[in-house]
């Protein structure tokens, strides 16, 4: 009798030991895999982005202050020295930011990235055209940067909700600074009936970095947007030519977009 | 004693002990585990779903400490019907949910309400309320806090004043409302024939308390859903908007037409309200201290308040935080001319240089058929949100 026991107990028990040592090396083997975090972060020529107070100033003279700062970016990627890249998976490579929400100024990847060396991080400011489809998402926040199907559809690429003054006017007017899809109006108009065309305005935008992925471990990965940037460069844009906003004139939004394109910088923490 | 030396001898050897040991252990918690379920109580409430209607959000604001269910929502249906919430006998003291919120108004009570003079509600102490009211549709999807200033929020550090079972408490309590006492309520509901069983099946306890009268109300409140006007039926494609409708369609989704999608959703947002905040033009100067500054000390939300849905709008005079518009045509009016700047104007109001964004008579014709196409005659006649036949002690 106690020698069934035995029989039994012991490999049971080999059984139970061998399960714990597999585990255990699992813990100790190496992947050859390291983890980023991005982060977002927004100033103006280098001083934290203050909300709600007029304190900037466009190379044109417009004073402005920013309300809100809400924007996509896809199709995020890691480029590697030798020509090689990895599109990052997580959320299909979308990240809705918004400015004043700390939760979406970070954003954990959990694309299990080779290790080594990656040279520029690139990514496309707002969606494009495959992405960029009404209905996408169906909750807040994203949804709530819905463009209307008659423009073109699909979501804004970003909304700054801003205020700007200039040293004429005597009291500060609202400028809704959206991007999205722009519309080609048949004549001179706005009329959505004598639209003609839609015109894709996202951009992809590749930042030069010195990335040493390590095995374990987070890396951050900071992207910083200089809101002035929008407004100033070689397309100044001045805020007094636009009365009506620049969501239906394609012109305003083609001025902004070639500014945003020099928006952006990265910050690697190893 | 052949047989009682072989007994003994596997206690002797260690590695019989520690498997014996293991051994008795798993026995002895499995006999545990199985000891806890008997002791769970035998409560199934039949849990509820609600089903989302095309284009809706899928994500809901329900807490998890009150789940959905049948039994819950038909209590608490009672309960928003029942006068006797104000904890009064007196047939000149009863109040109830039902006695401002009337469903024929899209529950809000009506500018044409013989009481409330103006569709101005007061409690039963005669204090107005500080604001006119916001109609009671699609509430199971608010995001950004209930009420015209967004104050009952999950973001409130105060316990108590985070979620909708919290506005039903404090509605219950409130010297403008219910004015209810929480003891005095839950004694009179606790001896009206037919609460406590109610209670039970909904909750597992007979016992009325003054949480789950919150969480009952709650649950009913939740299952207002529109989502069955002209508008609905043509994004889901079965009927077509008329000429004007469509010219309104446009009006509303543009920016340089009315531009009302900003705020009020459309396309995408079924809910025809992003649930935020803006101080949309209607004053220079602020004195209500209710206004959505006095929750976040902003100075930039200075007289900025929810933007309330449109569904329904026909039925929900008057408009806005403190009722001043009371047709339809008067608020197209306003917002095509008759905005005023303040230093806290919302950004979105980027036609203020011009005082609004000016329609021409047509086109304000157009918009108002548009905002028609919102009416949901379905929702204010639905019977499964009216006053049930009778009440649990009939």
């Amino acid at each position: 009798m106690f020698r069934i026991h035995k029989i039994i107990a012991f490999p049971v028990f080999l059984l139970i030991l061998c399960s714990c040592a597999k585990h255990h090396s699992l813990e100790i083997t190496p992947i050859p895999y390291g983890n980023i975090i991005f982060t977002f972060s927004h100033n103006v020529n280098g001083e934290s982005l203050k909300f709600d107070t007029m304190l900037y100033q466009t190379s044109l003279g417009n004073n402005y202050q920013v309300t809100d700062l809400q924007y996509f970016i896809s199709r995020v990627s890691l480029h590697a020295v030798k020509g090689k890249w990895h599109d990052i998976t997580t959320d299909e490579g979308i990240h809705y930011i918004d400015s004043r929400n700390n939760y979406s100024c970070s954003w954990w990847v959990n694309d299990l990235l080779p290790s080594g060396s990656y040279d520029s991080v690139a990514f496309t400011f707002g969606l494009d055209e495959k992405q960029n489809t009404t209905d996408r998402f169906p909750n807040p926040p994203e949804r709530d940067m819905a463009w209307p199907d008659i423009l073109g559809g699909g979501y804004h690429y970003m909304k700054m909700n801003l205020k700007w003054k200039n040293d004429t006017m005597s009291q500060s007017l609202p400028f809704m600074f959206h991007l999205g899809i722009g519309q080609i109006y048949a004549a001179n108009t706005v009329n959505p009936d004598s639209i003609i065309g839609f015109v894709q305005n996202h951009f992809r935008v590749s930042l030069p970095c010195k990335l040493d992925l390590s095995t374990g471990g987070y890396h951050q990965v900071m992207l910083l947007m200089n809101v002035d940037r929008w407004f100033d460069g070689q397309n100044a844009f001045d805020f007094s030519a636009y009365p009506n906003g620049i969501m239906q004139n394609q012109e305003g939004m083609f001025r902004a977009c070639m500014n945003g394109k020099k928006a952006f910088s990265v910050t690697i923490t190893n | 004693m052949k047989g009682i030396r072989h007994l003994s001898e596997p206690f002797k050897d260690p590695l019989y002990l520690v498997l014996l040991f293991f051994s008795i252990s798993s026995f002895l918690s499995m006999v545990s585990c199985s000891k806890k379920a008997e002791q769970t109580p035998a409560f199934h409430a039949t849990p509820y779903t609600i089903q989302i209607p095309l284009h809706f959000p899928p994500e809901l604001n329900i807490p998890a400490n009150n789940p959905m269910t049948v039994e819950g929502i038909a209590l608490g249906r009672y309960l928003f019907y029942d006068g006797r919430l104000s904890g009064r006998p007196g047939p000149d003291s009863l109040m109830s949910c039902a006695t401002c919120h009337i469903q024929e108004h899209s529950f809000v009570c009506g500018i044409d309400h013989p009481v409330f003079t103006g569709g101005h509600p007061f409690g039963l102490t005669g204090i107005p309320t500080s604001h006119y009211m916001l109609p009671m549709i699609n509430l199971v999807w608010t995001n950004h806090g209930y009420l015209w200033n967004g104050m009952i929020s999950e973001d409130n550090p105060l316990a108590g004043y985070r979620t909708l079972e919290d506005v039903v408490s404090i509605v219950i309590g409130m010297p403008e409302e219910i004015h209810g006492d929480t003891n005095r309520t839950k004694a009179m509901i606790r001896q009206i024939k037919g609460y406590p069983g109610l209670f039970n099946k909904a909750f597992g306890s007979s016992i009325v308390t003054e949480k789950n009268i919150a969480r009952a109300i709650a649950q009913f409140v939740r299952t207002l859903i529109s989502a069955d006007s002209k508008f609905d039926r043509f994004m889901q494609g079965n009927v077509q908007l008329s000429g004007s409708e469509l010219n309104g369609y446009v009006l509303f989704m543009t920016e340089q037409g009315g531009d009302c999608f900003h705020c009020h959703g459309g396309d995408g947002n079924p809910l025809f309200t992003t649930n935020l905040f803006y101080n949309n033009g209607k004053d220079a100067v602020f004195t209500d201290p209710y206004d959505r500054f006095s929750v976040t000390g902003n100075a930039a939300d200075i007289g900025a308040y929810k933007a309330p849905t449109l569904r329904n709008l026909v039925f929900t005079a008057p408009y806005m935080h403190d009722g001043r518009f009371s047709t339809i045509d008067e608020v197209i009016d306003f917002y095509s001319s008759g905005l005023v700047w303040s230093p806290s104007i919302s950004p979105l109001m980027h036609h203020i240089a011009t005082g609004g964004v000016r329609l021409t008579p047509s086109q304000k014709a157009d918009l108002k058929a548009f905002l028609l196409t919102f009416t949901d005659s379905t929702f204010v006649t639905n019977p499964a949100f009216s006053r049930p036949a009778k009440m649990p002690d009939e």
